[in-house]
């Protein structure tokens, strides 16, 4: 059997049909019909094998929709009005792991657009008319950091920037991710993310954060925005990056962690869920697929050997079914359409399963938890070519992304070492 | 854009505000035209219109009506925008507003908005502002569920659940609402419905966690490894062997009653529940081929027998021998999609052995 694909696979609703299990066996029905497109006929007296080397990742294709979307974007995009920081992300990212040119222009002219959106109380909105939000200034502060250089790095204030994390930030250790905004384990991934990047970490800031994030984990052993809710995995990435920006993982029950993670690959489609008895959805290729990396290391466990969950299949649900052959841009699932939010985190989950990158546990650093270890820690990140594992065309690999940051190492490096260059805050030492 | 500014929207000719006599006085702040914007957003007409308009008045901080009902038009278009949710927000306190009126409002903004989150964190405000805590911890739990304010809720959070049995907003926000006012009672027996209408509803049986640490205690979270009660735990055993009896190979009522075990009860993982499940594998008893073809089954097995030899050391060996022919026979016939992870978890029970 190539590769683990099987009807064998299809979900077995013991007869007793539900709500749940119908969608399911419709997705399955639906995605069945794709990948049997794929089997090589000889093997179907066998039961069939799908011919994984005909996968092609559609740069091309994908690049139009996203420059496309680069000049403009239709009034559909209105409810995109409050989120606007994350739009230049989704589409300067995705150029950059595909290797995808962007030129001065396109860098000069994105600087510009979010020299704009910078609140100069700290952090980054829409327009001046907007509150600053986390989850919008995390996007801005990636985008600027993908597109590199001094001139796009001192967008940021950074005094501003920790002045308004503060405020965002709440007694439990949590964070709001606006004022009077809601309270999830969003708000500490996205202020660590952009704390740890700016050299702007306190003890301060992060006290309290390894507790929040511990008692989201629920009974099944993912995590959830808030201490009760349902485990999910956007929050399940969002916690488990933001602990190893602390360097302290090992506050969470890793084991049914792990065991949790693993049971949301789609035996069938081999995809990610995001939550229990939920259907596949192409963006948690990153939020899921992308927080095995960060397990290995937690787990202690080497490049030899591997992620914990089936690498070649989730990479056959991304090409084979979340990529528009006529529209550009990558999807949840077959039926959907496609949107930059998914084209770019089905193509940094891509990444993150076609290459090995990790941290050799023999380096481990002393003192991980100090605010001061961070840059180091996070440095430490690479990809172990040996180790990689690409399905179909060979020219479907993607530059190597860092779990945490879900951006390329080339632009990463270069910011921490710009920022970690700058004198930290004084409250640093307080 | 060569059409004038009238042009049909859904409730009929759109008029702008500039042509309005009640917007005579304002002077609208237009979105700033700024070149080599990237990923311009080419908003209609009437969303420049109305937040050109919206921008003056919060820029003059005026606290009108005229105002509020442009946060609800805004609102209405782009849900989305948390900047006019806390503008109105504010709008409602400073005017005084209904707040009946407003709840049936946020309630016809779901039912175009379903995924919205601020139409739930709004509504969180405006209940807390109604029905305050202090008065709340004078009545009792069937006194509260009738309280028109809470019923209200639970019916809207109930609405939505109906709309979509997963949505992630609507549980959410049940949790505060019982967690806030302390009405476990009800949601017990709103979990056991939900699970009967479908027993594969994840949501309903995390929810169904939530309600037992509760416990009836009007503060949070209970200390998460707290011991639980020997009836509840015979009847959260029972409650999940018939729902598992109904569809074996559906994750939730397995990892719901592992983590309920491991947490608070272990010694009943193998006192109590390893029989049982032994019971139904077993030839005769109706349910053998279903339940020993589903791999919760044996991944359950791993986890008690785990358990069992790390609190009776003179029977690890052969426990977790077991232990890893189950694993062994998970990553070769029952889940195969997960060998790696059958292999890791076998070579931690080695590890656990040799210590």
């Amino acid at each position: 059997m190539a590769n683990l694909f099987s009807y064998d696979f299809r979900y077995d609703d013991n007869e007793h049909e539900t709500e749940t299990s119908e969608a399911q066996k419709e997705v399955e029905d639906r995605i069945g019909r794709v990948y049997m497109r794929l089997v090589d006929p000889q093997t179907l007296p066998l039961g069939g094998e799908i011919d994984d080397t005909k996968h092609r990742l559609l740069r091309a294709k994908h690049e139009q929709l996203i420059n496309d979307s680069i000049h403009g974007l239709s009034s559909v995009f209105t409810v995109l009005d409050s989120s606007q920081p994350w739009i230049p992300f989704w589409c300067l990212n995705s150029l950059d792991v595909m290797g995808s040119d962007i030129d001065d222009r396109l860098r000069r002219h994105t600087m510009d657009t979010l020299r704009r959106m910078h609140c100069p109380s700290g952090g980054f909105r829409s327009d001046p008319w907007q509150l600053p939000h986390l989850a919008s200034s995390y996007a801005a502060v990636m985008a600027l950091v993908v597109v590199g250089g001094e001139d796009a790095y001192s967008v940021v204030d950074r005094h501003a920037m920790y002045r308004w994390l503060m405020e965002m930030k709440q007694q439990d250790g949590s964070f709001a991710v606006h004022t009077g905004g809601e309270i999830d384990v969003r708000g500490i991934y996205c202020a660590l993310v952009i704390a740890s990047m700016l050299n702007i970490m306190t003890c301060e800031l992060v006290s309290g954060c390894a507790e929040f994030i511990a008692r989201c984990q629920t009974f099944e052993g993912g995590i959830g925005p808030y201490p009760g809710v349902e485990a999910h995995g956007g929050y399940t990435l969002c916690g488990l990056a933001a602990l190893e920006i602390l360097g302290i993982t090992d506050v969470l029950d890793l084991g049914r962690l792990a065991k949790w993670m693993c049971v949301r690959q789609m035996p069938f489609e081999g995809g990610f869920n995001g939550r229990t008895n939920k259907l596949v959805d192409g963006c948690y290729s990153y939020w899921v697929g992308g927080a095995f990396p960060l397990l290995q290391k937690a787990l202690r466990r080497t490049a030899n050997d591997d992620y914990l969950y089936e690498r070649p299949a989730l990479q056959r649900y991304i090409l084979a079914c979340c990529q528009d052959t006529r529209l550009g841009g990558l999807r949840d699932k077959p039926g959907k359409h496609p949107d930059l939010y998914h084209t770019m985190y089905c193509l940094i989950g891509l990444s993150l399963s076609q290459h090995y990158v990790g941290v050799d546990p023999a380096q481990e650093i002393a003192d991980k938890s100090s605010v001061f270890s961070v840059p180091a820690r996070m440095m430490q990140w690479g990809a172990v070519p040996a180790r990689a594992k690409i399905i179909g065309a060979r020219i479907n690999i993607l530059r190597p992304v860092h779990p945490v940051y879900g951006i390329s190492f080339g632009p990463l490096a270069q910011g921490i070492k710009y920022f970690y260059s700058l004198p930290p805050l004084a409250e640093s030492f307080v | 854009m060569g059409e004038s500014e009238k042009y049909n929207s859904d409730k009929g000719d759109y008029v702008s505000l500039k042509e309005q006599e009640e917007w005579r006085d304002v002077t609208p702040i237009p979105q700033e035209e700024e070149p080599n914007t990237v990923c311009p957003i080419a908003y209609t007409d009437e969303y420049s219109d109305m937040m050109s308009y919206l921008r003056a008045v919060m820029a003059k901080r005026e606290v009108s009506q005229r105002a509020l009902d442009l946060t609800g038009r805004v609102i209405e278009v782009n849900p989305g925008h948390y900047t006019v949710w806390m503008y109105r927000k504010q709008l409602v306190e400073e005017l005084g507003t209904d707040s009946e009126s407003e709840l049936d409002w946020v309630a016809e903004i779901s039912e175009i908005h379903h995924k919205n989150y601020q139409l739930w964190h709004y509504r969180e405000a405006l209940i807390s502002r109604l029905l305050d805590q202090k008065t709340a911890e004078a009545l009792t739990q069937d006194q509260l569920v009738r309280h028109p304010v809470i019923r209200r809720e639970l019916l809207f959070a109930t609405t939505a659940i109906d709309g979509d049995s997963k949505n992630f907003h609507a549980w959410s926000y049940r949790q505060w609402i019982v967690r806030t006012y302390g009405i476990w009672d009800q949601e017990l027996v709103f979990v056991d419905a939900m699970i009967n209408e479908d027993v594969r509803n994840n949501s309903a049986w995390n929810q169904r966690y939530f309600v037992l640490m509760g416990n009836g205690s009007r503060r949070p979270e209970k200390n998460l490894d707290s011991p639980l009660e020997d009836s509840l735990v015979d009847r959260e055993i029972a409650y999940a062997i018939e729902k598992i009896k109904l569809a074996p190979n559906n994750e939730s009522p397995w990892s719901y009653i592992t983590g309920l075990l491991l947490r608070h009860a272990p010694a009943r993982l193998y006192n109590t529940l390893l029989p049982k499940l032994q019971g139904l594998a077993a030839e005769g008893s109706g349910y053998a081929t279903s339940i020993t073809t589903t791999p919760m089954y044996w991944s359950t097995l791993v986890d008690i027998y785990e358990r069992q030899a790390k609190d009776l050391p003179d029977q690890a060996s052969v426990l977790l021998d077991m232990a890893r022919d189950a694993c062994d026979l998970l990553a070769s016939d029952h889940d195969p999609m997960r060998g790696k992870y059958w292999e890791f978890r076998k070579s931690q029970l080695c590890a656990d052995a040799t210590d």
